[in-house]
């Protein structure tokens, strides 16, 4: 359990699968996100379930600090050598959206990843037009770094795919010390 | 292939079977490993032959050859930890005739120049028998520093041996030999 400010971050559970499948059938939250196809309750299982955490692929669920469950979180394609890998970050709750809990769920993995994976470089994707989303980013230490034109579509044309990346010491320099006793003022 | 100054390390391959196999039941060279048991002809080729790729997951396992082309030995790095970012280090020089003239110190600084500049490693360690002083000066020279003593940790010729627990870090093998190499 990863403790934020407003959030926590918990392993998935089976049980998640209900409120997952009704996040990504539903077109306002899949906008954002490269999910088009109508989706069985089953496809977006790796969202919750299957092999525990470990290096190679993290999954979190996103828990208000009164318990509600209003997203998930993941680290993708870590690489050990280069020491980096892709974040990934979904609110399927549209209440809980433009809170602060998507940026204090983005800086409280950051933490853990620096602090004890040991990471070196985080990276993430997002469309053009998910301005909320990038400035969420940039908010919690991201630099854009490379915009792939026209590398999605959706909605009827092309849309460019922001690349943002951060690195451990601008992190450190943004928010201190990775690793904080007790959990840390994300 | 990696290149050192005595040696190179390539990847085993299957025709490297009869020389390991050789090796391995040679009591004088397991004597210093943690081999004890004589291993059959088609257990070492199952070996060889379900080892999966050199990774970093996997770790690594290459055969040190002089340059000459003959292979002597092998050299490996094992348990490696994404985390803690550290790898363990064993080797063997199974043909007795290239004891001692610097083939192992060679093969070890080329795999460690490769642990720390390309798995991006932060510490090497390694396990040796307190008896084996010959390899211990080896690691010494290499960089590695003894960190501890674990009493009695292995049985083998009648006796209770302690065995000997060495480290080396990345800033202390680029202080010595230097990391950036080859680019």
């Amino acid at each position: 359990m990863l403790e934020g400010r407003l959030v926590r971050l918990r392993a998935t559970e089976p049980a998640d699968r209900e409120r997952v499948h009704s996040w990504v059938n539903d077109p306002e939250v899949t906008r954002y996100f490269t999910m088009r196809y109508p989706a069985a309750a089953d496809d977006w299982v790796w969202l919750v379930d299957g092999p525990p955490n470990g290096f190679g692929f993290v999954r979190l669920a996103i828990e208000t600090k009164a318990g509600l469950h209003i997203g998930a979180v993941n680290l993708y394609q870590t690489n050990a050598e280069d020491s980096s890998a892709g974040l990934g970050i979904i609110i399927g709750e549209k209440d809980a959206w433009s809170k602060g809990y998507g940026a204090d769920a983005v800086v409280t993995l950051l933490r853990f990843a620096f602090g004890e994976m040991n990471l070196h470089r985080i990276w993430l994707r997002t469309l053009e037009y998910n301005e909320r989303a990038q400035a969420c980013y940039r908010k919690c230490g991201f630099q854009e770094e490379a915009r792939l034109r026209q590398d999605v579509y959706r909605h009827g044309r092309y849309h460019d795919l922001v690349v943002m990346g951060i690195l451990r010491d601008e992190f450190e320099a943004l928010h201190g010390a990775a690793y904080v006793e007790g959990g840390g003022d994300a | 292939m990696l290149e050192g100054t005595l040696v190179r390390l390539r990847a085993l391959e299957p025709e490297d079977l009869d020389r390991e196999f050789t090796w391995i039941n040679d009591r004088e060279v397991t004597r210093f490993l943690s081999m004890r048991y004589p291993t059959s002809r088609a257990a070492e080729e199952r070996w060889l032959r379900d080892r999966p790729a050199n990774d970093f997951a996997n770790g690594l396992f290459l055969a040190i050859e002089t340059r000459d082309g003959v292979h002597i030995g092998n050299v490996n790095l094992m348990e490696v930890n994404p985390e803690d970012r550290k790898a363990g280090l064993g080797i063997m020089i199974g043909d007795k005739q290239y004891w001692a003239n610097g083939y192992g110190a060679d093969a070890i600084v080329t795999v460690l120049r490769f642990g720390f500049g390309e798995m991006n490693l932060n510490r090497i360690w390694l396990n040796v028998f307190e008896f084996n002083e010959r390899a211990q000066a080896c690691y010494k020279k290499c960089g590695f520093v003894e960190e501890g003593r674990q009493r009695q940790h292995y049985y083998g010729q009648g006796r209770y041996w302690d065995v000997v627990v060495m480290g080396v870090l990345r800033d202390e093998f680029d202080a010595l030999h230097g990391v950036e190499a080859g680019l």
